[in-house]
């Protein structure tokens, strides 16, 4: 199981810096020039020669790969185009914060609201319990944030004027509820869609009448034997999750005011701003490789089936 | 009148046939388990073959209350278990038991074997935690496995070795009665051997009272005392092992019988087979009269029109059949 561990820690900083090589090279080769970005009016020839060679945007790509990597480990990703002065890391560290926080409220809204959902659906399979959480998690799965989002603006701030409208506060503010709950929404509809089918499996595999006949009460057949099954494959889908809490939420931060990564990512990218871009990049891949590191260590031994290869 | 220890009378298991999506209603019935009566007694094994469909697990589940039945009762020692509810019927439980067909799926891949067969003891109160690791040893010395084994998963076990687990979990809690489902029918016929040659030593040692239902008259021959023979819900004859095998009434029976292959080539190429022309006509459309009459090969206009009872012909031996 160590040796299983060990070579997937190793082959991840293999993965980023195959994944960092081509956000480089598409953020070079791609449209808009860096150095146009940072010059802006100043256009006079000698000034933009000087400054390309100031950056280092004169070496070939590679070179420069090099020494981002070389400052990268160093944790020194440059410094950004748009706001002068100050470093991709400062400027990505304290809105990943946020971004997380935000992220950690909608997974738990998420699971709160999801995995009981899910479990009485299971439950009363075919009945009108069943059919309405179902259908109802099908429609806010596939309602978009842009519409859910001012329409609960509209009744609970609006109307019942009992949460705040914007702004940020941290973890513990009455300001995080909404964005929460709106980024929550589909999380909540996808965990109780995957615990309703993987429950209703469980529930006819034939140890579940085993533990019947062993002359367990409902209360442990069902919590003990059904839900330890059961949650597997949910917990898969929360452990790729957790990757999402680093990525941050493009429409729900600009909406709300947060900031977080989400608006910082559209910034960069109306900005041309690419050491931003890269480096968001790398973070988001890195945490996805993580995630799934996560999943895969913890699956093992969620279900005594799978093996350490 | 013999020791009973499991008395069934008119016992019917329906399984509703529901319709609708958004309003879901009952629209018919499947009658898995269509009035049987019975006994079961002290010591005995009672087969029951038929074959896929025809209720035989059915009833076996029923006798447990895993499916509560429609009507009729189950009385063990007098006491109906179909009025049981709760706490009461689980401890119930501890006196019958039963081991599954599928060895794969009846056991919880997350518990280990030691989980699998001492959580019904501390549900029991049968002992103190302290002695679980004891009585679980002893169980799989029972049934042949090396109880060094103890902390392994079901997947590291071969069908056989599970079905073995499977026997030495139902038999933790020492109960008197045991509903054998299919209990080798997934296995290979050599591990077969084996595991009947552990029910049956097990019965003599612990005096137990086994339903052994299997659709393979050979191994319910082996088994049984008395053997049932069911077809789609009903109960068509019964008779002691020697009665069933030597003198079939039922022209059903008789059509299982001359299924089963003879180990002897001679006897084996005389074999006829009674071929029957089409498969079940199914347990949704009864017609007015007899179920088999539709497959029968010497019925006629009688046994379309009105349904044979249960009847005695001589002792021990029932038939539901107007030909026979």
């Amino acid at each position: 199981m160590g040796a299983y561990i060990v070579r997937r820690l190793l082959w991840t900083p293999v993965l980023l810096f195959i994944i960092g090589l081509i956000t480089f090279f598409l953020s070079l080769y791609g449209p808009g020039d860096p150095i146009q970005i940072i010059m802006q009016q100043y256009q006079d020839p000698a000034i933009v020669q000087r400054v390309r060679e100031q950056r280092g945007l004169d070496k070939p790509v590679l070179v420069q790969y090099g020494i981002y990597i070389k400052n990268a480990l160093r944790g020194d990703f440059g410094e950004s185009f748009k706001f002068r002065g100050q470093t991709v890391s400062s400027l990505i560290g304290r809105r990943l914060w946020v971004s997380a926080q935000l992220g950690l409220a909608s997974l738990v809204v998420s699971l709160i609201l999801g995995i009981p959902f899910g479990l009485l659906a299971a439950q009363r399979q075919g009945r009108w319990q069943d059919t309405s959480i179902i259908s109802g998690s099908l429609f806010f799965y596939s309602m978009p944030v842009f519409i859910t989002a001012p329409f609960l603006l509209m009744v609970f701030v609006l109307w019942l004027k009992i949460l705040p409208s914007h702004g940020w506060g941290g973890l513990f503010d009455a300001r995080i509820i909404m964005p929460a709950l709106i980024l929550g929404l589909p999380g909540t509809a996808f965990i109780a869609r995957m615990t309703r089918n993987s429950t209703v499996e469980v529930l006819s595999q034939d140890y579940v009448r085993t533990a019947r006949s062993k002359g367990l009460s409902e209360f442990r057949v069902f919590w003990y034997h059904v839900l330890r099954n059961a949650m597997i494959p949910v917990f898969t889908v929360v452990g790729l999750g957790l990757a999402t809490l680093v990525s941050g939420a493009i429409i729900t931060e600009t909406y709300f005011g947060i900031p977080g990564i989400g608006r910082l990512t559209l910034d960069a990218f109306f900005a041309r701003d690419y050491p931003i871009i890269t480096a968001l990049t790398l973070l988001i891949a890195g945490a996805y490789v993580v995630a799934n590191l996560i999943v895969d260590i913890g699956y093992r031994f969620l279900d005594p089936r799978i093996k350490f290869e | 009148m013999p020791n009973s220890l499991i008395e069934v009378k008119n016992l019917k298991m329906y399984f509703p046939v529901v319709s609708g999506i958004l309003v879901p209603r009952k629209v018919s019935d499947i009658k898995a388990v269509d009035d049987i009566s019975f006994d079961i007694r002290r010591g005995e094994t009672f087969g029951l073959v038929g074959e896929s469909g025809s209720g035989k697990t059915t009833v076996g589940l029923s006798l447990l209350q895993l499916y509560r039945p429609t009507s009729g009762q189950v009385l063990l020692e007098g006491k109906d278990l179909c009025k049981l509810r709760g706490s009461e019927l689980r401890q119930v439980r501890r006196r019958m038991q039963a081991i599954f067909q599928d060895p794969y799926s009846s056991l919880n891949p997350r518990m280990n074997v030691f989980d699998i067969i001492s959580e019904p003891l501390g549900i029991h109160h049968i002992m103190s935690p302290r002695e679980y690791r004891r009585k679980v040893e002893e169980m799989l010395t029972l049934v042949d496995l090396d109880p060094g084994m103890i902390s392994r998963y079901p997947h590291e076990f071969s069908a056989g070795e599970r079905q073995r687990i499977g026997i030495a979990r139902a038999l933790a809690v020492g109960p008197e009665f045991i509903v054998c489902d299919e209990p080798v029918s997934s296995l290979d016929v050599c591990v077969q051997a084996q595991i009947l040659d552990i029910l049956d030593s097990l019965q003599t040692r612990l005096n137990l009272t086994y339903l052994f239902i299997a659709h393979d008259l050979a191994v319910v021959g082996y088994m049984s005392n008395r053997i049932a023979v069911m077809y789609l819900g009903q109960f068509v004859e019964l008779g002691t092992r020697d009665q069933i095998f030597e003198k079939p009434l039922h022209p059903y029976t008789r059509a299982l019988l001359s299924a089963v292959p003879i180990p002897d080539r001679a006897a084996e190429k005389k074999r006829q087979r009674v071929v029957f022309a089409d498969e079940t006509s199914g347990a949704l459309t009864p017609s007015n009269g007899c179920s088999f009459a539709p497959r029968c090969t010497v019925g006629d206009e009688q046994c379309h029109e009105a349904v044979p009872e249960m009847e005695m012909r001589e002792a021990e031996h029932w038939v539901a059949c107007w030909k026979s």
